[in-house]
């Protein structure tokens, strides 16, 4: 039977397991849009406000239910427009398919009304990407697009479908999906790790979003036990292991705890474990490798030997991994060590000089969360509070903007994480500076009816910003300082959703309880102006050089 | 640096070349020569490109190139001594 490339396109969705898709319309995908109307029983399309926070949902989608997350665009602005949000899938490593129109092929390279070459523009942030030329070949690479996104290392992948191909009539042969668990190439020697474990007196496992990507929260746990060895998070390994988990130390590197540096420093063997040794996380590479051997487990064989030169590299799947080390390694006991990390653990108290501050605010606010409460954050200050203090119990109940730390990325996010999970309960902290670039994305969370409950950490300022320009620029504020006069409770109000102003504890406890089971809720929590993110590493420093106060 | 010679072979098709060279120029590595010719098989074409590193360029530009969707081999070639 004959059917048109939009139809194909449906269809392709539907077989890979597609229910939800987050986009924007316009001509270039008017008959895709066409089909997703007489499909709306099958795919449930949500409409932003903006392309961006589209793109920002279907990376949250994915992030909260580790399926790939689906953002559709027409071409032009509309492809523009969700360029931050697929670099931002990318960084972090993020499955997603981008579907963008684009003009009909024999327009193509004649700079027609609303032509990009959206391919080049993101070929440096995606894993692929296709334009289709050829009808006859849309649904294999639909399929090519969803197995690429969804195996290995994850990540996005776009497919620029004409308009004309979109009409166009071609024999469709249904493609089920690829088996994404396709084996990846295998690297290092496993009798080498086991033996540099067996060997180290005083073993430090580093974990980032490897280890959430590959389901293998269950394996670090009982690996941490098994070998005796304290965890330091990477930012996107926050959801990795339980925050009460004993050696849990919290997130490690420029902004982490004083716990997992000293720790980290202490050790003789580093267990690096789906990481990709940011510098944020490292600081300075010699003092970090000084003293210790280094062992990485990654899925990317490029990602070993990129940052930090190990002496032992293994490439595969985290959860596989941990299984075969797990079957061989026996259970160590280790007193010293994990009694020195858990009191590291048991001291680290970061305090607060008024009542009303952003610890106690978050600490609040988590009383009043549930174990798998979604919490969605900007980037800034706020972020790493979050980090430090949110309490993560779960896995996939963080979503963050890692590697690009896209100021916006939040508000989006939480839509696409709550619709994902079923409505479940989230949390958006955010700050002034982050939610004023997307709260335009309010009006779909009312329309959605979400349950979004969004905690501005309002320090009227870029905090983050005008943080550095405190320590290394001697308090020129050059424009980190927001002399605005927004009252983002009235906004919220006018957006349909509930606004709040809390400017006590007992004033947030109100809201909080206040808040609405369907749509969402703003609480503007106005913090001081100088308040900092502490500890901090300063860039390219080491535990020497840690600043507390 | 030491010169050296990776040869890939490629899927014959627009915008591969350019996937390719833009991940030399993404890292900042000069090419110093460029060969690309159709294989036997229409379906593939063979490239042999020169540029310059160590050991540690050597290994990630393979690695890198490895991950193209379009790249189905890639052979780190044995060094040349190009001053005979
Ligand atoms: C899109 C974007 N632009 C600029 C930056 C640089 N930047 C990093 S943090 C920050 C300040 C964030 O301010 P705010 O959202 O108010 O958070 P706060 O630090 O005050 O908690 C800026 C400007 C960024 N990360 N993303
Ligand atoms: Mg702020």
């Amino acid at each position: 039977m004959k059917r048109s490339g939009a139809q194909i396109i449906i269809e392709q969705l539907c077989v890979h397991g597609v229910t939800t898709v987050f986009g924007y319309p316009g001509s270039a995908v008017l008959p895709l849009y066409d089909e997703l109307y007489k499909n709306a029983h099958r795919i449930r399309h949500i409409i932003t406000a903006h392309e961006q926070g589209a793109a920002h949902a279907a990376d949250g989608y994915a992030r909260a239910s580790g399926k790939t997350g689906v953002v559709i665009t027409t071409s032009g602005p509309g492809a523009t427009n969700i360029v931050t949000g697929i670099a931002n899938a990318y960084l972090d490593s993020v499955p997603l398919v981008a579907i963008t129109g684009n003009v009909d092929v024999p327009l193509l390279g004649k700079d027609s009304f609303q032509e990009v070459d959206i391919v080049g523009i993101t070929q440096p942030v995606v894993k692929h990407n296709f334009v289709v030329r050829d009808i006859e070949e849309l649904a294999f690479i639909l399929h090519e697009a969803f197995r690429i996104a969804g195996s290995g290392r994850k990540g996005p992948v776009l497919v620029d479908i004409p308009r004309d191909i979109q009409t166009k009539l071609c024999t469709y042969q249904e493609m089920k999906p690829a088996d994404t668990a396709a084996p990846i190439q295998k690297h290092g020697d496993l009798q080498e790790a086991i033996q540099a474990i067996k060997g180290s007196k005083r073993p430090y496992i580093y974990a980032g979003g490897g280890v959430v990507a590959s389901g293998a929260q269950e394996e670090l746990l009982e690996f941490s036990r098994r070998i005796c060895a304290p965890v330091g998070l990477s930012m996107m390994g926050m959801t990795a292991l339980p925050a009460s988990y004993e050696w849990n130390l919290g997130m490690c590197g420029m902004h982490g705890t004083e716990a997992a540096a000293i720790v980290e420093s202490e050790s003789d063997l580093l267990i690096a474990l789906g990481v990709r040794f940011s510098e944020r996380a490292t600081g300075d590479i010699e003092a970090y490798r000084k003293n210790r051997t280094i062992l990485h487990i990654d899925i990317d064989l490029s990602e070993i030997d990129k940052n930090v030169p190990s002496q032992i590299g293994i490439c595969g799947d985290i959860k596989e991994v941990l299984r075969s080390l797990l079957d061989t390694l026996p259970q160590r006991e280790n007193n010293a060590w994990q009694q020195r990390a858990a009191q590291l653990k048991s001291t680290q108290n970061v305090s607060s000089q008024n009542n009303f501050s952003p610890k106690s605010i978050i600490e609040t606010v988590s009383r009043y969360c549930r174990s798998d409460t979604l919490i969605a954050t900007d980037v800034g200050q706020h972020q790493i509070w979050t980090m430090l203090y949110y309490p993560f119990e779960k896995c996939r109940t963080l979503l963050t903007s890692g590697g690009l730390g896209t100021m916006g990325y939040g508000m989006g996010a939480a839509i696409g994480g709550c619709i994902a999970m079923g409505g479940r309960q989230t949390v958006l902290f955010t700050s002034d500076g982050s939610f004023g670039m997307n709260l335009c994305e309010l009006a779909t969370a009312v329309s959605q009816e979400l349950p979004i409950v969004v905690v501005i950490l309002n320090n009227q300022s870029l905090g983050m910003v005008r943080q550095w320009q405190t320590m290394f620029y001697e308090g020129r504020y050059s424009q980190s300082t927001l002399h605005r006069k927004t009252d983002f409770a009235a906004l919220a109000d006018a957006f349909g959703a509930i606004g709040y102003k809390a400017a006590t504890l007992q004033e947030l406890e109100n809201a909080l309880q206040n808040a609405p089971k369907v749509g969402p809720m703003v609480i503007d929590c106005p913090i001081n102006i100088d308040e900092k993110v502490l500890p901090m590493i300063p860039p390219g420093g080491c535990v020497e050089d840690i600043i507390t106060s | 640096m030491e010169k050296f010679t990776i040869e890939l072979i490629v899927a014959n098709r627009y915008g591969v070349l350019n996937r390719i060279t833009g991940l030399y120029a993404r890292r900042g590595y000069n090419i110093d020569s460029l060969n690309v010719n159709e294989t036997a098989d229409p379906q593939f074409s063979r490239m042999l490109i020169v540029s310059r590193g160590d050991a540690y360029i050597q290994t990630q530009m393979v690695r890198q190139l490895s991950k193209l969707y379009d790249v189905k081999e890639v052979t780190l070639m044995a060094t040349v001594n190009f001053k005979k």
